[in-house]
């Protein structure tokens, strides 16, 4: 009788996927997000774009806040970075959009370095408001900057054109969410299972014991902060052209709250529960929605005069119950339910 | 010279209200080691209530007065018992999340209670202008420093002195520890909550009073964080000061650099000194053992 889920080598113990059903359902899923362009309507497909390219943003924070443990507030930054990288070089100066995607990842893993060079000595708080502090002063130099940047008037971006394949279509740019989303997955999955993020871990863990084991902390650091800031950078690129329009105010504050709310109530340092905590964050608003106007057509009218305001109290109400509740996010109540039925009808 | 001594004036009121938010975070920090990420948020509520007060009940500054820190303390003691206190024991981070959770939540439901629309908050008193040496200075203004100055030596007397001061100083340290000596960390927690809450409110009154309400009041709280900073999270006169210091550069950096350079001359400030003291300037350094 299987008693529990042995790794007995090393290799068993870094395999990406440990199991053939989970084979199964990863491609099972695969295929459904690729027939899910051609069977959804045109509403669930905004929401299925905006899901894959907040799972890219919070993969790009899952290594620096989840993996490492340096808790940042400023990663709107990083994403506004790469939005107007994006912008400027495809809509300003014209180029392949291929090199704005570059340049999408570059800048901000540059910026990141300005910012993540300084915070090297700094710990737990005092760095999360460093990197808040990154964020407000990113904003007034891309403000000021106005011979590049257009400042508060923004610049608008077209739907891109790689290698002849246009992406024009809502359909076209889904596709083209779902492979860097999918990239950026099996990149931090891998990471993770790397020398690289075995050090990530360790820092995250103790720091001074990490250090203590010869594993250097600078080097890592910054590391983290760069491989961070450059998919988050992407996700920016991507979140400007689902804009269509690339300007300081179409990334408040907020959204940085909002990806550290993906990751806690997903689970943190775990790559799955940012997927899962996107996907309920996204769609919480959505469903709140729905159940409201199950009811009645008057709550449903409080909604919409209201809705900005209860779909920011009802992230809150979230983010403090899942803390409460289930700190280890949906992936610790993933756990619980796998164990309980492998253990059934046993405890443990 | 005459415009120098100007934008000195006004920065140092202007820096006495992120002085007394900031004061507000280090109470907090100091007495439960979190940052309460809602404090600005906590501060507008505080102001929102004066200015309902004196449109409602009664314009009387002493009315006004009363009230703010009546519903300042009920404010900080609610939000102790059913938001923070079930996280007692939990690590920081995820204490500290929670207090963003709340910012969120207050802010919605403050745009949710009250219009979209500045006010001011008028007790008739507060805005007439006194000539000090030629410079123009709102009584308000006055009022403000001399508020800080006054409450940064009570808080300093408080924690050096006095048996409650002392035990919260003991719970920062180690709430378990503190605990086993029979300190009640929940009261601790409470008191500290209700106090950060009063003093922050102060700040946010006069806010009100010298400039205007408006949703985007919780602003306040992310422009006190770089005056915590800069005293260090621990240090709660370094708050003080750190909010004038800020509060002056800020003002310096709008007149002779223009108005971009104001929004973030704080923010810039705290990066430069954190790189040269990575607690704080008042701030004690933090001893880790492995």
């Amino acid at each position: 009788m299987r008693t529990g889920d042995y790794k007995q080598t090393y290799g068993e113990l870094v395999a990406l996927i440990d199991s053939p059903p989970v084979w199964l359902w990863s491609a099972v899923l695969m295929l459904a997000l690729i027939a899910a362009p051609h069977v959804l309507n045109a509403y669930a497909l905004t929401f299925l774009m905006i899901i894959l390219i907040t799972v890219t943003g919070a993969l790009g924070l899952n290594i620096l806040t989840g993996y490492t443990g340096l808790i940042s507030l400023g990663h709107v930054g990083f994403l506004v970075t790469g939005a107007y990288a994006y912008a400027i070089l495809v809509s300003k100066y014209h180029m392949p959009p291929l090199v704005g995607f570059l340049g999408a990842g570059l800048v901000p893993a540059l910026a990141s370095l300005v910012v993540g060079a300084p915070s090297l000595r700094l710990k737990g708080l005092y760095l999360a408001i460093t990197t808040l502090a990154f964020s407000f002063i990113i904003n007034t130099v891309i403000l000021e900057m106005r011979w590049l940047t257009n400042g508060a008037r923004g610049i608008s971006v077209q739907r891109p054109e790689i290698l002849g394949i246009s992406f024009d279509s809502d359909a076209a740019f889904t596709y083209l969410c779902l492979g860097i989303a999918t990239l950026t997955l099996l990149a931090t999955l891998n990471i993770r299972r790397s020398r690289v993020g075995r050090a990530f871990v360790a820092i995250r863990d103790n720091d001074t014991a990490a250090r203590v084991m010869g594993i250097n902390l600078h080097a890592y650091k910054l590391l983290a902060f760069v491989t961070s800031a450059l998919i988050t950078g992407l996700a920016g690129a991507l979140y400007g052209i689902y804009l269509s329009f690339v300007s300081v105010e179409g990334f408040p504050f907020l959204l940085s709250i909002e990806a550290l709310a993906i990751l806690i109530v997903g689970g943190l340092g775990s790559a799955l529960g940012a997927v899962l905590g996107t996907v309920l964050i996204v769609l919480l608003p959505e469903a709140t929605r729905l159940v409201f106007s199950l009811f009645s057509a008057q709550l449903d009218a409080v909604f919409t005069t209201g809705a900005q305001e209860l779909k920011s109290m009802l992230y809150g109400l979230v983010i403090i119950l899942f803390l409460r509740f289930q700190p280890r996010g949906l992936v610790g109540a993933w756990h619980d339910i796998r164990r309980a039925w492998v253990n059934w009808p046993l405890r443990y | 010279m005459q415009y120098l001594l100007q934008l000195l004036i006004s920065g140092l009121a202007i820096g006495a209200i992120y002085g007394l938010i900031a004061m507000g975070f280090a109470v907090i920090y100091k007495s439960t080691g979190l940052v309460n990420f809602a404090q600005g948020e906590m501060t507008m509520i505080t102001a929102y209530i004066a200015w309902t007060i004196s449109t409602t009940v009664s314009g009387n500054v002493v009315v006004v007065a009363f009230g703010a820190i009546l519903a300042a303390i009920l404010l900080g003691l609610v939000i102790e018992r059913v938001v923070m206190r079930p996280m007692l024991g939990e690590p920081v981070f995820a204490t500290v999340m929670v207090t963003i959770g709340l910012a969120v939540i207050l802010r919605s439901a403050i745009n949710f209670i009250w219009d979209a629309y500045p006010h001011g908050l008028d007790v008739g008193m507060g805005r007439d202008i006194v000539r000090l040496g030629g410079i123009g200075v709102r009584t308000g203004q006055i009022a403000v420093i001399a508020t800080l100055l006054s409450l940064l030596a009570a808080i300093w007397a408080f924690f050096r002195y006095s048996k409650m001061g002392v035990a919260m100083r003991a719970v920062a340290a180690d709430d378990r520890t503190a605990l086993l000596m029979g300190i009640s960390a929940t009261r601790v927690h409470a008191l500290a909550w209700a106090a950060s809450s009063v003093i922050a409110g102060i700040g946010g009154v006069f806010f009100a009073l010298s400039y205007d309400l408006s949703p985007a009041m919780f602003q306040l709280g992310l422009k006190a964080f770089p005056a915590t900073i800069l005293g260090g999270l621990d240090a709660v006169l370094g708050s003080g000061l750190g909010g004038l210091l800020i509060g002056i550069t800020e003002n310096l950096a709008g007149g002779y650099l223009g108005s971009g350079m104001k929004e973030i001359a704080g923010f810039a400030m705290i990066i430069v000194v954190l790189m040269i003291r990575p607690f704080g300037i008042f701030g004690e350094r933090d001893i880790e053992r492995v």
